[in-house]
């Protein structure tokens, strides 16, 4: 998946299932939208159905640090790219 | 007529001051005293050897502060409580109510053996208080540092909690509100219950300030008051197919706080 189109993903779900209002992708979360803790753990629940992986505590925990849009698909890629130099067990 | 007079003057005004610190000082000496000779035990064991401390720490919490009450029942018996049968029987719920006195949170402990609650983090680092509550499985206030770990654990849990009957219950102007309006709600568990689809119900608590003033130390149990706590609405959204966005699940949470004139 592009970061394009991870991007639109993102915004229809923070636009329809967290309603905000023309979100840019440098806004501060907390303060522009209101979007708090409980809110990053019910997002980490959507991108695990994106991702179709479940996430570890340390990769959630991670995510408590973001504050913007664009910060979110930083997240999601670095999970990627480190769930993919993971070698395959066989 | 003496008794009366007596008890109109400063000397009576003294007396009441007497009973009034004989039973604050009865009450949080249970605090201290109960704790350590008849809960710690209990707590120190369900913390050692049970596969599932956090509801018995609930369970524990919940019947120390019914001594608590029973307590203040008899030291003072001018103070009444009134409990809503419809509040007793309230599980598996998101409970949003106003917050009065610092009694508040005790009487909904009490009242609850299943029960969580959000607090403020800095309660996490008291010295035995902290560790209760971290045990009993309640809520941070935020999410910064080593508390993102616990939120995050939490909510892990927190639809099998709800399933199994447990309920969370918050104060959602997030303080005691002394001018008698309506604070700014706090959307956190009205967002908990939209996520696992759980019933919000909306309590009203009456007069624990009057016994408890903000401000004061010291209990005021010379006048006749009953605290009261009863259920004024029940919010059960169709979650499956018209889901509640949380600005909607707060307007009539204060739809119902304003009705009530809290």
């Amino acid at each position: 998946m592009t970061r394009d189109e991870l991007k639109d993903k993102i915004l229809t779900i923070l636009t329809e299932d967290f309603e905000f209002e023309k979100p840019g992708l440098n806004d501060n979360l907390r303060n522009d939208h209101g979007f708090d803790s409980i809110d990053a753990i019910e997002l980490l629940g959507k991108i695990e159905i994106i991702l179709d992986f479940s996430l570890t505590r340390d990769e959630k925990e991670k995510a408590m640090e973001i504050r913007t849009i664009n910060d979110i698909l930083d997240y999601i890629e670095g999970i990627v790219q480190s769930r993919n130099k993971q070698p395959t067990s066989v | 007529m003496v008794v009366k007079q007596i008890r109109n003057g400063s000397f009576g005004h003294l007396i009441d001051r007497l009973i009034d610190c004989t039973v604050t000082i009865a009450c949080w000496s249970w605090f201290i005293f109960g704790f350590l000779l008849f809960f710690s035990w209990p707590y120190i064991a369900f913390s050692l050897f049970s596969k599932n401390p956090e509801i018995h720490f609930q369970k524990l919490n919940s019947l120390f502060y019914r001594f608590f009450f029973r307590i203040l029942k008899i030291t003072a018996p001018r103070q009444k409580i009134e409990v809503d049968k419809r509040v007793a029987a309230i599980k598996s719920s998101v409970i949003v109510c106003n917050h009065l006195s610092y009694l508040d949170p005790l009487l909904l402990i009490a009242l609850f053996p299943k029960q969580k609650t959000i607090v403020k983090t800095r309660f996490f680092g008291a010295p035995v208080f902290g560790w209760i509550i971290t045990k009993s499985g309640y809520l941070p206030a935020t999410c910064e540092g080593r508390f993102s770990r616990m939120m995050i654990e939490q909510m892990e849990t927190m639809a099998t909690y709800l399933k199994a009957g447990g309920n969370l219950f918050v104060f959602p102007e997030g303080t005691r509100v002394r001018n008698g309006k309506i604070g700014e709600l706090h959307m956190g568990a009205l967002k908990i219950a939209r996520m696992h689809q759980a019933p919000v119900h909306v309590l009203q608590i009456r007069n624990s300030d009057k016994l408890f003033t903000p401000g004061r130390f010291l209990f005021n149990t010379r006048i006749r008051n009953t605290i009261s706590v009863k259920s004024i609405d029940c919010i059960e959204p169709d979650y499956e197919n018209e889901p509640p966005s949380t600005a909607q699940l707060a307007r009539r949470v204060r739809q119902s706080f304003y009705e009530k004139q809290i």
